[in-house]
């Protein structure tokens, strides 16, 4: 509160008592009292009065001062008036019982709405374990249809998989605490996980995955990254180009089927693990479609699906997101580079390795 | 042959993978009722017992910990319920392996493999006879007629798959889906470039001709 705010919160106050100050020195000197005693009485009037306000002033400076302090100091802010010291004024402790009704219902409303999210994540995720049953039946029925058929049908239930566990890691991305245990874990393990859990995907992309560095070990979460890499991987399948290397040959012709290019020919995805100094990166790269330049720092923004997404059709916008946040929880660094028409690669920078592992 | 418990209360889950383990060779023996579980397994002395973290009326752990009172059968918890605290909890009590439903078939079946060989129920296969040739996975060298030739890790996944259906026919697909099994995640051009290589070495042994191409269907031995 600064003085001047205090001055015309008090304006007419100050205004009453100079025009009182005033009448009475008029009408004391018209009574007959030598000016002199009159100036003397008016100065130390005035002084009573100037003194008065100035320790109002400072009384609710103070006052101001000490709630403040209270509401920075607090870590729920709606919290306030609970724990703010009661007032000795009873104008103002009818203030401050108002107010404290009003916080009352807003933290019945948010208590409310966090018990009723919480409900939500459980059901969510009790939802998901049963879903999984029939989900393991129907690929263990696949095993009578004839291969060709069960190639097929294992692909979409591993769609209906991913999508399920897509709801999963959302429901608790909402409280990561409860779920992530950082261990030390081989990256040759969460490759091969991730890519169990998509290869009939990637099998039917006709896509070939390669490894290089990944014996390398980080400190993470290993479902968490499993996800994340998983979801990467999923992109990669998805928006890959069916002839990779026709833009390049295109002018010259002729060349057709070399004989060593096999590997360049076709989509391919990289998984390739380096250090730099305590930290480890994964770099997982595409030779797919690539992402337009003007959309790349939007692809982890929420329900962002893109010009690939769109013409592709099936995109939901949330993959990256959910890698996002799952990597912000897992102190992961997640970068993304692409060239559209060339490939993308998504690097995955993981923490320093806890010191007392040495 | 070994005896395998599933102690599973989804029936459709359990009548499959009954069904799955019957075609893979061993005895499955299926559990409906699961109060008295402990008993049953003490009944029935199976090699192995793979058992579901969620059942209705009892916790799988409980039941766990009823099995490891009395023996040291190997356990493999197959639950749908991931999260790391449960893993950790089901380990744990005596658990000798944890996977989460649901499971790729091969996968499931590798792990019980490995919980097998390593409780002593059998040795590894390490040594495939067929069409006259010698394989050594071990050392992962073929050999025929006493001469040798060394094989990439790749060639010898491939000759692996096609001796061990020798005679039968191989697609494409079929190779594929056995080189992802074995971690080797190759697309059909590579499996082509390695063919080839394959055919090389084997014609170095003289046995040129012994994988034949059967249009449009795949590979024989």
């Amino acid at each position: 509160m600064t003085f001047c705010e205090f001055l015309s919160d008090h304006l007419n106050q100050i205004v009453l008592q100079g025009l009182a100050l005033a009448v009475s020195a008029l009408f004391l000197l018209s009574t007959g009292t030598q000016p002199g005693v009159v100036a003397l009485l008016s100065l130390v009037l005035l002084l009573i009065f100037s003194a008065a306000q100035a320790a109002e002033f400072w009384k609710r400076k103070r006052r101001l001062e000490e709630l403040y302090a209270v509401m920075e100091g607090l870590d729920q802010k709606y919290l306030f008036s609970e724990c703010v010291p009661l007032p000795r004024e009873t104008y103002e402790r009818r203030l401050f019982d108002l107010m404290g009704r009003s916080g009352r219902a807003m933290i019945g409303a948010v208590s409310n709405a966090q018990a009723a999210q919480r409900e939500y994540r459980e059901y969510i995720e009790s939802w998901v374990h049963e879903i999984k049953a029939p989900i393991t039946a129907a690929g263990l029925i696949c095993n009578h249809a004839e291969p060709k058929l069960r190639r097929r049908l294992l692909q979409e239930l591993g769609q209906i998989e991913s999508h399920v566990e897509r709801a999963l890691f959302y429901a608790r991305a909402e409280s990561p605490e409860k779920d992530i245990l950082i261990r030390q874990v081989a990256l040759k393990e969460i490759g091969d996980q991730a890519i169990a859990s998509h290869r009939a995907l990637l099998i039917q992309s006709g896509i070939q995955v390669e490894t290089e560095g990944l014996e390398q070990r980080v400190y993470t979460d290993e479902k968490w990254a499993v996800f994340i890499l998983s979801q990467l991987l999923q992109n990669a399948a998805r928006y890959r180009r069916e002839h990779p290397a026709d833009e390049p040959n295109a002018g010259e012709g002729a060349v057709t089927d070399k004989p060593d290019a096999g590997g360049e020919q076709n989509p391919r995805i990289r998984l390739k693990a380096r250090t730099l100094g305590k930290l480890v990166q994964l770099e997982v790269s595409d030779n797919g479609m690539g992402i337009a330049a003007h959309e790349l720092p939007r692809v982890f923004d929420r329900g962002f699906t893109g010009s690939n997404g769109r013409s592709r059709g099936g995109s939901t916008g949330m993959g990256l997101y959910l890698c996002r946040r799952l990597a912000g929880s897992l102190e992961l660094e997640i970068e993304i580079r692409s060239r559209e028409g060339e490939g993308t690669a998504v690097t995955l920078t993981f923490p320093a390795r806890e010191i007392r592992q040495e | 042959m070994q005896k395998i418990m599933i102690i599973e209360d989804e029936p459709a889950v359990r009548e499959e993978l009954a069904f799955l383990l019957e075609n893979e060779g061993y005895k499955p023996l299926a559990v409906t009722e699961f109060h008295n579980a402990a008993e049953k397994v003490r009944a029935s002395a199976p090699d192995l017992i793979l058992l579901d973290l969620g059942l209705p009326g009892r916790d799988g752990l409980s039941i766990c910990a009823a099995i490891r009172r009395e023996s040291s059968i190997p356990i493999i918890f197959v639950t749908s319920r991931d999260s790391t605290v449960d893993e950790l909890k089901a380990l744990s009590m005596g658990g000798d392996d944890y996977i989460t439903k649901p499971y790729n078939i091969p996968v499931l079946l590798a792990r019980i493999k490995t919980v097998l060989r390593r409780s002593g129920g059998m040795g590894e296969q390490e040594l495939i006879e067929a069409c006259g040739m010698k394989l050594n996975l071990t050392k992962g060298v073929v050999s025929a007629d006493g001469k040798t030739v060394e094989l990439s890790r790749n060639e010898l996944q491939i000759l692996a798959y096609l001796m061990s259906h020798a005679g039968e026919i191989v697609s494409r697909a079929d190779l594929i889906d056995a080189l992802w099994d074995s971690r080797i995640y190759i697309d059909d051009n590579t499996l082509s470039v390695n063919m080839t290589r394959l055919r090389g070495r084997l014609e170095e042994l003289g046995m040129a001709g012994c994988i034949k191409t059967r249009r449009g269907m795949g590979y024989q031995l």
